[in-house]
């Protein structure tokens, strides 16, 4: 990560993520206090911020979605400069302001010109000094609306001439309007389409409100317009009604015209084929190239994300499965409810188990509703920093109505999938601070859990007995598998100056009934020439699981007898 | 002109870090550069990509289809995986190592005559689409340079010897020191001295290279 280049106080060009550009812009504008969802795809720019800052103030806060201004970058560049201009809007006309992007535009790298920093000391202010109304009840929000309607209309008149939005002329009857890293799409398919030039492009960077009368002046004359826009057709629609008084007898082409999909993220294929499809032009026969490629190929195999080596997950999960095999030999079947982080990779390949995996928290909803619905019971799983933010209301829930299932709460002491960021169970807050844990089964056992265990995920044999009892139980039963992400553990390890030694497979011991392999999944594993399991000594992280799960004991540790 | 590289590998090989060297590079040598890169479940283990274009004219974060000037392979079989990327005739840059992904390995032991892809046959296919294949014992150059996770700068080193790759040599260099872990600078140095070197016998064969 180009941290250097995000608080570097120079001027000169860097290479930057779109992510890291954001936050350098935030910088370059003197930002005080930061507020992001923890893990979120674009938790880059927490991490910088907390990097960078160590000392600001965190808090979360949820984005109003009405009569707010809308900026979409492009480029990291663009993003930057979006930033500065976003908070110079914001205290002018007091609103907040939104940037949007999409994917695309947050995992894109690029050249930025650094700017100064003026970062000036945070102060706390006086409450009662700010003179601000934050209510919103009766009469008062009725003025409110008022006032943002007049603050929508100011701004939409501001942003007729905003330097975000671009107008390229051509002498042509042909326009295509475009916003975010669409438009990047767009220069790219009008060069391959040799167009450059040759047709005229808007492309919009203020997206809310909408420059009615920008637009509406670009398609005054044209014959056809391209709307190409990515997801649901927001564009495409304030164009069609622009077009209404502007240019009645435009032909609009983009997603309601079926020339582009509102499925799919786009690239410059699509990109190209839609243009060219609307101006009945020949093009690069894409499909042909992802056909042959595909004969080509022939198998070959999948290769998903999957838990680390050393994974406390991997073990927790190998004891679940073994309890729950246990009981459906005696009739009783599950109903294996998922969540959201690392411990949703149990639905892929080989091991595709779970039963549902929706959103984040929904695990314990899922299971307070089933509980009542279906005759297996509901066991459902959850990592700590989940538990913390999404299940603590439905676990209240699940006692008062004396719903019955097994919750376990995979705590591996941070937020592993997105990066190791800290949480409730962390002992730092953000930009590593020392900060207090909160205790999970504190927690579980005040709201009044019946049955909390606590348990290590590395001692299989010992949990699978734990799990039997949660599953027998009468109840809810709620088991905490707690051992640190290996990712984190091992960069404790190196922290501390402890080496990692990798596990072997002893040849002369091995009979090959490969229960290292048949439910383990490890990716330290593959087999040799001799069908013989061998561990790549590069991968294994010396977790020690798989030697508890060989019966003839051939999995050993260099040195140990 | 721009000059499209598509990289590939598997998560925890250091695409990032490949990808921002050669991006500094960029900035010093005042070459124009973009990229897009995988997002989501892109973590250890899981197949990664990163799409890196320099040049004036390269406008999208992603290369097109059967655009790409070369692939670097961080692994085998992704050389294949993302083959449609490449221009016919492109080269194919590619380590001869295989990371087997748990996948497969299962399939084996569940399947009987089941078998692994092996770099022969990933090589195989590939000339079916072009002859420029380069296969680089990238981890064996590694540990020569003195550590295992210097694979990723092995590969600058073969890209740098090529004559087409637009960016210069005592840029990548000063990038590489720049961008890398303090303590590694040397052996990182010297991966990509042992990449450059080694591409004269292999990837020079195919393609123009710059004079070593």
């Amino acid at each position: 990560m180009a941290l250097k280049d995000v608080i570097a106080n120079e001027r000169r060009d860097a290479f930057m993520l779109c992510n890291e550009a954001i936050a350098r812009g935030a910088f370059e504008s003197n930002v005080k206090v930061v507020a992001f969802y923890p893990g979120a795809p674009t938790s880059e720019v927490l991490d910088t911020f907390s990097d960078a800052l160590g000392a600001l103030d965190y808090q979360m806060k949820i984005a109003p979605n009405s009569y707010i201004p809308m900026l979409e970058p492009s480029s990291p560049q663009e993003a930057k400069e979006m930033v500065k201009r976003a908070f110079e809007i914001s205290e002018r006309h007091g609103v907040p302001v939104i940037m949007r992007t999409v994917t695309r535009v947050n995992h894109q790298s690029g050249i930025v010109k650094l700017e100064d920093i003026n970062m000036k000391e945070f102060k706390r202010v006086k409450w009662k000094d700010l003179k601000e109304e934050f209510t919103t009840l009766g009469e008062v929000a009725r003025q409110k609306k008022l006032r943002m309607l007049e603050r929508a209309g100011r701004l939409a008149e501001e942003f007729e001439g905003s330097e975000f939005n671009i107008v390229k002329d051509a002498t042509s009857d042909v326009g295509v309007i475009t916003s975010s890293v669409s438009y990047l799409y767009v220069l790219e398919a009008l060069k391959i389409l040799n167009l450059e030039s040759k047709v005229k492009v808007l492309k919009l960077g203020t997206t809310y409100p909408m420059p009615r009368d920008l637009v509406g002046n670009f398609l005054k004359g044209l014959r056809k317009a391209i709307v190409v826009e990515e997801l649901s057709p927001y564009l495409e629609r304030e164009v069609c009604a622009i077009a209404k008084d502007a240019n009645p007898s435009v032909a609009i082409f983009g997603k309601y015209s079926k020339t582009f999909s509102e499925a799919w993220e786009y690239n410059p294929s699509i990109v190209v084929k839609g243009i060219a499809s609307a101006l009945g032009l020949k093009y690069p026969d894409y499909d042909a190239v992802v056909e042959e490629a595909r004969r080509l190929k022939g198998m070959i195999p999948e290769r998903n994300p999957t838990f680390c080596a050393g994974c406390p997950h991997r073990a927790t999960f190998v004891a679940l499965n073994q309890a729950l095999k246990a009981q459906a030999v005696k009739g009783k079947d599950h109903f294996f409810t998922n969540d959201i982080g690392c411990y949703s990779m149990w639905i892929f390949p080989p091991i595709s188990h779970s039963d549902s995996s929706l959103c984040m928290g929904a695990s314990v909803g899922v299971a307070n509703g089933l509980s009542h619905a279906i005759e297996e019971r509901p066991v459902a799983v959850v990592g700590d920093s989940t538990f913390y933010h999404a299940t603590i209301p439905a676990i209240i829930d699940a006692v008062h109505n004396g719903n019955k299932f097994t919750l376990i709460i995979l705590d591996n002491s941070v937020t592993a999938m997105t990066g190791q960021q800290s949480n409730p169970s962390t002992e730092f807050t953000a930009g590593w601070r020392q900060g207090k844990k909160v205790s999970i089964e504190g927690i579980c056992r005040g709201i009044g859990v019946g049955f909390v265990e606590i348990v290590d995920s590395y001692d299989i044999k010992n949990n699978v007995e734990v799990f039997r009892r949660a599953l027998e139980f009468d109840g809810l039963s709620v088991v905490i598998s707690r051992r640190e992400c290996a990712l984190y553990g091992d960069r404790n390890k190196r922290r501390r100056g402890e080496p990692i030694i990798p596990f072997y497979v002893d040849k002369n011991i091995c009979k090959r009934p490969y229960m290292c392999l048949r439910t383990f999944y490890c990716p330290a594993y593959e087999i040799d020439g001799d069908r013989q399991p061998r561990i790549s000594p590069d991968i294994c992280d010396g977790c020690s699981v798989c030697s508890k799960l060989c019966p003839f004991s051939a999995i050993k540790r260099p040195g140990a007898r | 002109m721009s000059f499209n590289i598509f990289i590939c590998g598997v998560g925890g090989q250091g695409l990032v870090l490949l990808t921002s060297v050669m991006g500094n590079a960029c900035v010093k040598s005042g070459k124009r550069a973009i990229t897009g890169e995988m997002y989501g479940l892109s973590q250890r283990s899981g197949t990664v990509f990163v799409h890196m274009r320099i040049g004036k004219d390269a406008f999208s974060p992603l290369i097109p289809y059967g655009g790409a000037d070369i692939i670097v392979a961080l692994e085998a079989i992704e050389a294949l995986r993302y083959v449609e990327y490449l221009k016919k005739g492109g080269i194919v840059l590619m380590n001869s190592r295989i990371m087997r992904p748990p996948v497969e390995t299962s399939k084996i032991i569940l399947e009987k005559g089941s078998k692994y892809i092996t770099l022969e046959e990933i090589v195989s296919r590939l000339r079916g689409w072009t002859p420029n294949i380069a296969v680089v014992d990238a981890q064996g150059l590694a540990r020569k340079a003195g550590n295992v996770n210097t694979e990723n700068t092995v590969f600058l080193g073969c890209l740098s010897a090529l004559e087409s790759f637009p960016v210069e040599e005592s840029h990548i260099r000063e990038s590489i020191s720049e961008t890398v872990p303090k303590k590694t600078i040397e052996q990182n140095l010297k991966a990509f001295e042992l990449g450059k070197k080694g591409s004269y016998d292999s990837l020079c064969k195919l393609v123009a290279c710059r004079k070593g």
